[in-house]
Order: structure tokens, then C-alpha cells, then sequence
């Protein structure tokens, strides 16, 4: 067997593993759930064949609409909050500020507890008979802000992305903290004996460096957003209605819930095309910021 | 030589990550055989795995013997009022039957125990025997065949006998073909109570009209206490409270009962009933935070907690309220509406709403009948059932109940239902638990004032009208 062989036997050796988990936790079941997408059944008769009926439905059913905003919103607003915020606090960090080790491990400490217990919290927090946060604006002066949290329609929504927001921040501060820890430090020393100042530096030296890393974190953060379901879930069942729902929420509560698997697969496909869309939009950009 | 020291040892890994690939692939029946139970049952979770790892090594050195694999599954568990009840009386039954079954038996909070029956049926892995609801709930099932016609149950069992439940209990698991499904085990009364120290302490009487409600909620509103402790939290209590409102009005309940068989959801009566929902709304008698105080704890322990005067409540939560606060509670009919043409003192909502169902295929296959059906014998057993009604459960099934076990809120509760006419709720008679699920869901945006009471109304009857496609 020539050598070239020996080399792409070697190659398959390691691929196949990835392969088969592929091919089977994840290309199957989408081949599967795009066919169950055309059809009409509750999980337990059989399927009937219905074409892209179940498209259609959800083109025309506002309930969808409203998750399909709600995604969007959250996938915004992570971008906004988390990444800026997080590369702040790193930044902090990094320029050594007192204290930074303890600092590290609260920033990061949302991170490990469960989403669950997170949204728990939250939502005793949020009560407005016996939570705490409408106390607490009251007690800084700030009580003209205070409402019910998870009722009223116009504070719903964020009161749930709340949580999830301020829970991930800390892994983004990880993330950007070792990023600015791999910057050359000569680089921005230079930066700074040429009159640079710490902003400056920061944007025009630092940033620039970290941008692989970045993208990581913007990549992140768009697909833990599309597929966001514990703390909307946990904290309101997605409700009222569908207010505080996110796609996936909203295709497992049409799915498991409702019983209706073709629709809830719809909703899947939908996430899969949109979760692509922004993919390829995210890498057009990356590119042209490259070039 | 010194590349392949590298290569070999990680293509060995490689193979060994396969392999394990391959061994994953084969577990499906190893994991199904150690399911553990929610965490919340982690210490009967825990019983049972060990009981079906030593079934699994007495299988492996071939003295299994005759025992039979059986899956109970019930939203019984812990937290939930009939747990301290069923749980003894369960390990009971499975120490006597120990040399004969394998018990696994799977329990999760309400909510999560519907949609983990709707997850096992559409995996086609349905419990041997099941608690679950009749009706548009358990119709998809019905309609594949996967549940015993309760007939066979009967004919087969030398214990319980359809003669035993009371008349008509079994309407809610009957079907369209005429057939019961479901052995009805709980019958229930949704209550209407008022606290009686906080009437006597602003010097209030009970309201008997709506116009009184409204007068006695300023009255509480001025001193910070919250007129009605009713929320909307996955359509609980709402749903409840909606119907019972709703049985108010003329010609309600025969429409309560037409939805069944098809019948419209898209009322006058819907919009009326929604209608002063949403000005209890405005008029400050609901509590503010409806998400967040919705659900039946939520709303019971603002009641409890001495921070709202009324609540509407069932059975199955007396077991959360306190002695104190039973013996403070009166039962009162809810005012009655504007335009309301029923007494709501001479009615009170009442029906089957709980029972077993039995997995058809297990009934029938032959190894698991006789477990099957020792298993149903339990719980349908007058034992059983005696032990639950100490919870608050009003019994299907006619056994005599020592009144000196019975909450002090169960003895009113009585009382109070005995002159009156027993009416449905919608919950019972929807067709699918789609058009459930979306009263529920509506509701809660009601409660928030989200949509109108017409658009309630609409999107419920949109469900009813697709599924009619």
C-alpha cells in the first residue's frame, strides 16, 4: 500500500467517529424532521402527507410571528449586552484592577449554576407581592419604575431575557480575558511610548488582535440565543400565550405539548434556516471586515 | 517508527470512541430498564433502580424466575397532596408482590407528567399502567388503540367490578364509540372561600352580587389585601374559575357539554365571562402580578398567607391549607354576574377528573397480565382509595370513608355541595388537548389584558375549527 494511501486510511480512521455522530445525532434526524415537517401527525396515528401546508399555517399564524420577533429581539440584544460588556469586564481585568482574581470568579460563577435554578430566582425575584426587586427599587428611590414584571406585556419579554443575558456574560469575560492575555504585551507597550492612550491602544492595538476571538464570541452568542428555551421555559412556560416564547420554545410547546409533531417539525426546519441565514450573514461580514 | 508510535496509540482511541459509539447504540433498552424517576423522587428513584439492577443480575445468572417487568407511572409524587398517601401503601403492595414483579415506577409534577405520556406515545412507549385524564386528553390514545377497553379490566379482575364507581363517573373516559377507557379514581368540587376573620375584621358581609364584589374589593384594596387570590399561570385557575363563571349564564352548561361532540367554543356567554374577567381586572380584584401569583400554589398561598380574602380552590390542594386556616375559611356561591340568569348558589362544579388507564398491549400480552392486573387491583382497591380521600380526593368508586379522617375542609365542602346541581367545566369536555392547551395559554394573555375577551374567545374556537379540517 503506497504511503499517500496509508495517510488518507489514517484520515478516514479519524473521521469516521465524527462522521457516524454526525450522520446520525444530527444529519438523519434533520432528513427526518424535514420530511415529518410535510406531513400532519400528533405523534401516535400515522403520518399523512400534507406538503408545505405546515409552512403556510405558520406564515399566516401570528402566535409563530411573535416567537419568530422574540428570537430575534434576544439575538440583538445578547450581541449588544454580552459582547461589549463582557470585553469591558475582561478589559478590566486585564488592565489588572485590584481584586481581579475574586472578580474572575464571580463574573464567572452565573455561569456554572444551572439555568434552572437561575430562572427560579428570577422569577421569585420578579413577584411582585413577595419578590425582592420592586423592594429594591423602592429602597434606591427608583420606585416609580416598579411593575409586574412577568404581567405586563410591556416589561415581559425583557424580564425574562434578563437572566439569561446576565448569566453568560461571564463566559464572554473568560473568553475575551485569555484573548487579551495572548496580545503581545510589547504591542502595547509600543503603542503607549508613541503617545498612544489607553483607549486609543485599546481600540486601535488591541482589539484589531482579538478579533478571531471575538467572532467566536459573537458566534457564540447568536446560536446560544436561537436555541435560548431554559429561562423563558423555566420562568414563564413561554406565557402568557406565546409572549415571552422563543422559536424553541414555541416548537416544543406545538410539538410536545400540542401533540402536533408536523407543525412543531416546521418550526424546527424554520430555526435551522434561519440559525443558516445568519451563519453565512456573520461570515460575509467577517470576510469583508478581513479584506 | 516514531510517527507510528504516535499514530497507532491515537487510531487505537479512535476505535475505542467507535466502539463506544456502537455501545451507546445498543442501550436503548438498558436505559428505558433504569429510568429513575424526577428529582424530586429521588429517594424512590433511587429504590427503584436498585431493584432493577438486581432484577438485571438475576436475569444475567438465570434465576429471574417468573418475575415480570412492570411500569407504573403517576403524577403522584412528591410535592403533590396524595404522595404521603399512595407512597406507603405503594412499597406496601411491591414488598407483597416482590417475588413476582418488578415495579419501576416513574413520577413527575403535573405538567411535565402530560407532556412525558405524550413523549412515551409518540415513542410508542407508553407505562404499563398510567394515572391520566379522560377526555379530549386521552384521545389521540384512544384513537390509535393503545388503551384497554376497561370492560376487558373488569371481566378479567375477581376485585373491582364496574358496579363499585358511581353512576357516571365513567362519562369522562368514555369515547366516541361508547367504550370507557379509564377507571375513574378522582371526582372533585371547585369551592368558592372566603376568609372569615379579614369579612369581620372591615366589617364586611359576603358579596352576593357583582356589585357587591366590587364594593367589598375597595374595601380590601384601600387596606392592601387583595380581594381574589386568582392568577393565570398556565391557565391555572383561570380555566376553572372561567367555567364556573361561565355556568352562570343561560344555556352555559348544555354548551359545556356540546363541545364534546363538536360544539362551539365562540359563545355569547365566552365573551360575556370574559368580559368581566377583564373588568375584575381593571376594578383591582385580581392580584396584580397574575403570571407570577397564577398556578394553584401560587394563588392558593396569597389565600393562605392571609393576603387575599377569597380564592377558588379544589381538593387537591386542601392538603395545603392549614387547620388554621381551614377552620377560618367559609365557603360562599361566587356573585352572581351582570346579566347572570343562574342562582350560583344552587350549583357547584363537579366531575370525574383523574382515573387509570391501562396500556392495551401489556393487558393483552401475556407474560405481563397477571402483574397488569394485580397492579390495577391495588389501584383501584378500596384500601387505596380510603387512603386517598385523607388528601382531600372525593372517591369515584364507592367505599365508606371515615368522616373523622377528612380535612375540616372536605366536611364543608360537603356540606356545602350536598342541595346543589353538580355542572361541568370546560376542561372535561373539550375535544383535544390542543383546544386545552390554547384556553390555558389565552387565558393567561387575557389575564394580562394581552387580547380582548373576543379574541379569547376566537382563538380557542381556531383550534376546534382546524382540528375539524
Amino acid at each position: 500500500m503506497s504511503s499517500k494511501k496509508k495517510e488518507n486510511l489514517f484520515a478516514a480512521g479519524f473521521l469516521l467517529p465524527v462522521f457516524v455522530i454526525y450522520t446520525v445525532f444530527l444529519f438523519l434526524p434533520l432528513v427526518n424532521t424535514a420530511f415529518y415537517s410535510l406531513t400532519k401527525w400528533n405523534g401516535v396515528t400515522d403520518k399523512v402527507f400534507t406538503g408545505i401546508k405546515n409552512y403556510q399555517e405558520l406564515f399566516y399564524n401570528s402566535d409563530y410571528w411573535i416567537t419568530f420577533r422574540n428570537t430575534v429581539k434576544l439575538v440583538v440584544i445578547t450581541l449588544a449586552i454580552q459582547i461589549p460588556v463582557g470585553l469591558l469586564l475582561a478589559y478590566l481585568l486585564y488592565i489588572k484592577t485590584k481584586g481581579a482574581k475574586l472578580f474572575r470568579t464571580v463574573f464567572f460563577l452565573p455561569v456554572v449554576i444551572a439555568p434552572v435554578a437561575i430562572s427560579l430566582m428570577f422569577s421569585l425575584f420578579y413577584n411582585s407581592e413577595i419578590g425582592v426587586f420592586n423592594r429594591i427599587l423602592e429602597m434606591m428611590g427608583l420606585g416609580r419604575f416598579q411593575t409586574n414584571w412577568l404581567s405586563n406585556t410591556k416589561t415581559l419579554l425583557y424580564a425574562v431575557m434578563a437572566p439569561q443575558v446576565w448569566q453568560y456574560i461571564g463566559l464572554y469575560v473568560t473568553i475575551f480575558l485569555g484573548a487579551l492575555q495572548s496580545v503581545p504585551e510589547e504591542l502595547v507597550e509600543s503603542a503607549e511610548i508613541d503617545g498612544a492612550g489607553k483607549i486609543r491602544t485599546f481600540f486601535y492595538v488591541v482589539l484589531p488582535q482579538i478579533t478571531d476571538f471575538t467572532n467566536i464570541c459573537i458566534i457564540l452568542c447568536v446560536t446560544g440565543s436561537l436555541k435560548a428555551f431554559e429561562h423563558s421555559w423555566i420562568m414563564t412556560g413561554g406565557g402568557p400565550g406565546v409572549r415571552s416564547a422563543y422559536l424553541g420554545v414555541y416548537m416544543y410547546k406545538t410539538a410536545f405539548v400540542n401533540s402536533d409533531f408536523g407543525t412543531g417539525s416546521a418550526i424546527t426546519m424554520t430555526i435551522v434556516a434561519l440559525s443558516l441565514v445568519i451563519t453565512v450573514l456573520l461570515k460575509s461580514i467577517s470576510a469583508f471586515r478581513k479584506e | 517508527m516514531k510517527k507510528n508510535h504516535k499514530k497507532w496509540p491515537a487510531l487505537f482511541m479512535a476505535a475505542v470512541l467507535g466502539t463506544g459509539l456502537t455501545a451507546c447504540g445498543n442501550a436503548g433498552t438498558a436505559v428505558q430498564d433504569t429510568e429513575q424517576p424526577d428529582t424530586a423522587q429521588a429517594d424512590s428513584g433511587q429504590k427503584d433502580t436498585e431493584q432493577q439492577n438486581e432484577a438485571a443480575e438475576a436475569e444475567n445468572d438465570g434465576s429471574a424466575g417468573e418475575k415480570v417487568s412492570v411500569v407504573l407511572a403517576t403524577n403522584w409524587g412528591e410535592g403533590d397532596a396524595k404522595y404521603d398517601y399512595f407512597y406507603p401503601l405503594f412499597e406496601k403492595f411491591q414488598e407483597e408482590h416482590k417475588d413476582t414483579m418488578d415495579i419501576t415506577l416513574q413520577t413527575y409534577s403535573t405538567e411535565d407528567y402530560k407532556t412525558k405520556i405524550k413523549t412515551q406515545t409518540a415513542s410508542g412507549d407508553l407505562p404499563d399502567v398510567f394515572t391520566y385524564w379522560g377526555g379530549g386528553m386521552m384521545k389521540d390514545m384512544v384513537d390509535a388503540g393503545l388503551l384497554l377497553n376497561v370492560d376487558d379490566y373488569f371481566a378479567a379482575s375477581s376485585d373491582v367490578k364496574k358496579e363499585d364507581f358511581e353512576d357516571g363517573a365513567f362519562a369522562y373516559y368514555t369515547s366516541g364509540d361508547g367504550n370507557a377507557y379509564g377507571i375513574p379514581i378522582e371526582s372533585t368540587r371547585g369551592i368558592f372561600i372566603a376568609n372569615k376573620s379579614l369579612f369581620g375584621q372591615y366589617d364586611l358581609a359576603y358579596p352576593t352580587t357583582y356589585e357587591e364584589l366590587v364594593e367589598v374589593s375597595k374595601v380590601f384594596r384601600e387596606n392592601d389585601i387583595i380581594p381574589l387570590a386568582i392568577g393565570s399561570n398556565g391557565g391555572t385557575p383561570s380555566e376553572f374559575f372561567f367555567s364556573e363563571l361561565y355556568n352562570q349564564y343561560e344555556g352555559a352548561a348544555d354548551e359545556i357539554s356540546a363541545l364534546a361532540g363538536g360544539g362551539s367554543f365562540h359563545t355569547e356567554n365566552a365573551v360575556k365571562v370574559a368580559e368581566v374577567i377583564v373588568d375584575m381586572i381593571d376594578q383591582g380584584m385580581l392580584p396584580a402580578d397574575t403570571m407570577a401569583n397564577g398556578g394553584w400554589t401560587g394563588s392558593l398561598q396569597l389565600y393562605t398567607d392571609q393576603k387575599a380574602a377569597m380564592t377558588y380552590t379544589y381538593p387537591w390542594n386542601f392538603e395545603f391549607i392549614s387547620e388554621e386556616m381551614q377552620e377560618n375559611s367559609e365557603i360562599i356561591p361566587i356573585p352572581q354576574l351582570p346579566g347572570a340568569t343562574v342562582d350560583p348558589s344552587s350549583i357547584i362544579s363537579g366531575f370525574t377528573v383523574y382515573g387509570l388507564v391501562i396500556n392495551k398491549q401489556s393487558f393483552e400480552d401475556a407474560a405481563k397480565h397477571d402483574a397488569v392486573l394485580a397492579l390495577c387491583d391495588f389501584l383501584a382497591s378500596d384500601e387505596l382509595t380510603q387512603e386517598l380521600t385523607k388528601s382531600g380526593m372525593i372517591p369515584c368508586k364507592k367505599v365508606e370513608v371515615n368522616a373523622d379522617e377528612q380535612k375540616l375542609i372536605m366536611h364543608k365542602t360537603i356540606d356545602y355541595a350536598k342541595d346543589k346541581t353538580l355542572v361541568q367545566v370546560h376542561y372535561t369536555t373539550m375535544p383535544s388537548a390542543d383546544a386545552i392547551t390554547m384556553m390555558d395559554s389565552s387565558l393567561d394573555e387575557l389575564f394580562i389584558k394581552a387580547i380582548t375577551p373576543e379574541e379569547f374567545a376566537q382563538k380557542v374556537q381556531a383550534v376546534l375549527d382546524k382540528n375539524k379540517e
